[in-house]
């Protein structure tokens, strides 16, 4: 870690600026890159900190990070990490983004801490996982209920502290039933009528509860984290530093190589490791290929939802050529295991540069096509204009990524605001649209599909030869960093911090969807119910998606659910509401 | 719009294969089962450490003087960590991925080796095939005999009779060097 502060640094200047605002707040400073900076500040003045850093430079939250920090220095750790970005007044130049982390400490004979959600939303989730993680109580949530833990979990345990359990203990269950308390926005006790469990979208496990009005959402609830799998402990407790990357890969079915280079890149910085320039290119090639598949799966949904399933069909087609394209490159169907810490472990040869090649001026020509056909088709555009609306203000509030911000008129890329792997070496444009509707976000990844088959192009094209793997390095204890990557459906962020037996100290990784679920409450508004299925599957969530629906009738007091099938279904023909019955 | 749909169908003719009555074409490199050579095998272990999801397991009983390796294809990610890191070729990745079985027990590989006893007090402390493996590279070294004897006692010692032997007549370095193709 450097220790000193240069002006050549860059977020120098947000540094200088905090220190004159908050002077004595700041209690240490620490930079673990030349754009990553951590400051431990007085644990009062985080929330005026992080507000005034979120609201007046240019911030947004990318991930907030507990630690128990006690075997170290006797103190839970909070890290609130926000990519700040200036607010508009200095001309805007990338040298001028960084990473922020504001540290407070939490002593453990008084678990809490003063919640910054009061002052910016987009720290919600994040305080309330504290909360259920680590025990800390964020002091000025609204919001009592547990986020990430099972409802039949037991009090008092808290998963991530170092001295709870071990990572195999299942804990007997607390109670038989589910007994999470969905919003409740009526003031009399609503009746609920089960009609079936079952999903919504891409059947995985969630629980939705829309309130609605006839057939107009008035509001929306959500209950996730059913298949939590505990792959932070896991790590911490059982896996060597480089052993991590393969279970990286496994956070996501889509973004999993997203992640795996998130995480090498936080240990590669955190290790001040420069990994061989081909190494660059190998792994932006392969991010592209998923954002290849991913983008053409949304596309592909897109359609299927609003009944135009030969689209559907002809999208995952093509799709296939992607599929491909990542097994000739990596030797799965899903580009996993490519990553070791310091580099890559499979070089991409001529054959498969040829072949590559081939596939991409394919698929440009095909889904030209198909894209062509899909925007013609006056149904599609219909159905989803001015439907499931990100409001700018709602969108700067809660820090939504990808596709999903940059469809509200954000031009927010991960891959330009913090360049990593080859991103700065190849010439290419990023994409955005100010619709703010399911429309322009399904826009949007149509126009990134393209910029991802010159960026594969231009990199197989460019890449400088020699080796793909450093491994002259050393394991160093104690030290941590940021690693991330724009993943097809925004920013993937991996904060790492080792520990001193080959092991991680602490592990947190957030995918990008958790930044895009807690804003989807405001989509879902003023919207029919038959465009629900549209407007969650617009943000592409992965739930690791929703179990059942249940809607209830604000002005009749009453409450129903609905199975999956007939949600969709709805959602395609737009007839015979199921709430008729 | 529709026309052109029909059209674009029409082009595209049959896209699917009818996989299982017809083979599916692998792209060369493909990673699929580990396929293993126990007699290549010496049982050193390295595979078991960097197996990440634990796939990969050795027993040692240090009483029968036995090593049981093992391999649970459940477990396995395809990630060829393994055959990265043996130092004799004897895991390699396969393209063959229909893995799926009605029992447990198929889908696990077993592997016997004995362990040899310390030359000097007759604990057991590595593997004979690796100890084996070791003193024939030693034999390929070429070295005078004094020196190779010397190394050839150091090496088949346990390591706690290692140090008691009396060590300023061999080299610091080699020993180090020594002690590195133990544990590898
Ligand atoms: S391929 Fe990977 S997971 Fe499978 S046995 Fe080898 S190291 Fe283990
Ligand atoms: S690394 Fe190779 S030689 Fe060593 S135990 Fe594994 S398979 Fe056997």
């Amino acid at each position: 870690m450097l220790e000193t502060i240069e002006q050549t640094k860059s977020g120098y200047r947000y540094v200088a600026a905090l220190r004159e605002q908050f002077g004595r707040a700041v209690q240490d400073e620490s930079w673990q890159a030349p754009d990553q900076v951590t400051l431990t500040v007085d644990l009062n003045t985080l929330p005026a900190i992080v507000s005034w850093l979120y609201y007046q430079q240019g911030g947004w939250l990318a991930v907030v990070a507990a630690n128990d920090e006690r075997p170290l220095n006797g103190n839970f750790a909070l890290y609130y990490v926000l990519s700040v970005e200036g607010n508009g007044s200095e001309p805007a130049q990338n040298s001028d983004k960084c990473y922020m982390v504001v540290r407070g400490l939490v002593p453990p004979y008084q678990p809490e801490f003063p919640a910054v959600t009061p002052h910016v939303p987009a720290a919600v989730w994040y305080e309330r996982e504290v909360r259920d993680m680590f025990g800390l109580q964020p002091v000025g949530i609204q919001d009592e209920r547990r986020l990430v833990l099972p409802d039949d979990w037991p009090e008092d345990l808290y998963p991530l502290r170092k001295d709870t359990m071990d990572y195999r203990l299942r804990p007997e269950p607390t109670t038989e039933n589910e007994t999470y308390e969905f919003l409740d926005i009526g003031d009399e006790e609503l009746v609920q009528i089960p009609l079936g469990p079952l999903h919504i979208t891409s059947d995985e496990p969630g629980h939705f509860r829309l309130f609605v009005d006839g057939e107009h959402i008035v509001d929306a609830d959500y209950r996730l984290f059913y298949v939590h799998r505990g792959m932070e402990k896991l790590a911490e407790t059982r896996m060597n530093y480089d052993q991590v990357p393969f279970l990286a890969d496994r956070i996501c079915g889509i973004c999993g190589y997203a992640h795996n280079v998130a995480y090498a890149n936080s240990i590669e910085r955190a290790l001040d490791i420069t990994i061989p320039e081909r190494a660059h290119y190998i792994r932006t090639i392969l991010l592209e290929v998923e954002r290849l598949h991913s983008h053409l799966l949304n596309l592909g949904l897109a359609c299927h939802f609003v009944g135009f399933d030969t689209g559907f069909m002809q999208l995952f087609r093509v799709r296939e050529k992607a599929m491909q394209m990542a097994e000739v490159l990596t030797g799965t169907r899903k580009t996993y295991g490519m990553n070791l810490i310091g580099g890559v472990r499979r070089d991409i040869l001529k054959d498969q540069r040829v072949q590559t090649l081939k596939w991409i001026a394919e698929l440009r020509q095909e889904v030209t096509s198909l894209v062509s056909i899909l925007l013609e088709t006056p149904y599609i555009v219909q159905r989803t204009q001015n439907v499931g609306r990100l409001e700018p203000q709602v969108a700067r509030d809660y820090s939504p990524v990808g596709p999903t911000l940059r469809g509200s008129g954000f031009d927010r890329d991960i891959r330009v605001i913090h360049p990593y792997s080859a991103y700065d070496r190849v010439p290419w444009t990023t994409s955005y649209k100010d619709g703010c509707d399911v429309l322009a976000r399904t826009l949007v990844r149509a126009e990134e599909f393209f910029t991802s088959l010159s960026l594969v192009e231009t990199c197989l094209e460019t890449m400088p030869e020699g080796p793909i793997l450093v491994e002259d390095f050393q394991y160093k204890p104690y030290r941590f960093a940021l690693g991330y990557v724009e993943a097809p459906r925004g920013e993937d962020i991996h904060w790492s911090m080792l520990g001193d037996n080959q092991k991680l100290y602490r592990w947190r990784c957030r995918a990008s969807s958790y930044n895009n679920w807690p804003p989807l409450r405001y989509m879902l508004r003023n919207n029919t119910i038959s465009d629900a299925p549209l407007i969650v599957a617009s943000i592409d969530p992965c739930y690791s998606c929703t179990e059942r629906v249940t809607v209830v009738d604000v002005r009749k007091k009453k409450a129903q659910i609905i199975p999956y099938k007939e949600m969709e279904r709805y959602c395609r023909e737009r007839k015979d509401s199921p709430l008729k019955t | 719009m529709v026309l052109k749909l029909v059209q674009e169908l029409f082009k595209v003719g049959q896209a699917t294969v009818p996989y299982p009555f017809q083979p599916v074409e692998l792209a060369p490199g493909f990673r699929g089962k580990p396929e293993y050579n126990p007699e290549q095998c010496i049982a050193c272990a390295a595979c078991t450490i960097a197996c990440p999801p634990n796939a990969l397991s050795m027993e040692t009983d240090l009483e029968t003087g036995r090593r049981i390796w093992s391999i649970y294809y459940g477990q396995c990610i395809f990630c060829a960590r393994c055959e990265e890191v043996c130092p004799t070729g004897a895991i390699k990745l396969g393209s063959d991925f229909e893995l799926a079985s009605f029992t447990r027990e198929d889908l696990t590989v077993r592997a016997e080796f004995e362990l040899a006893a310390c030359s000097l007090c007759g604990v057991y402390f590595a593997s004979a095939k690796q100890l084996n493996h070791v003193l024939a590279l030693l034999d390929q070294a070429g070295l005078p005999p004094a020196e190779a004897a010397d190394r050839r006692a150091l090496l088949t010692a346990c390591p706690e009779c290692r140090r008691k032997i009396d060590l300023p007549r061999v080299k610091p370095l080699a020993q180090e060097a020594f002690n590195d193709r133990l544990q590898h």
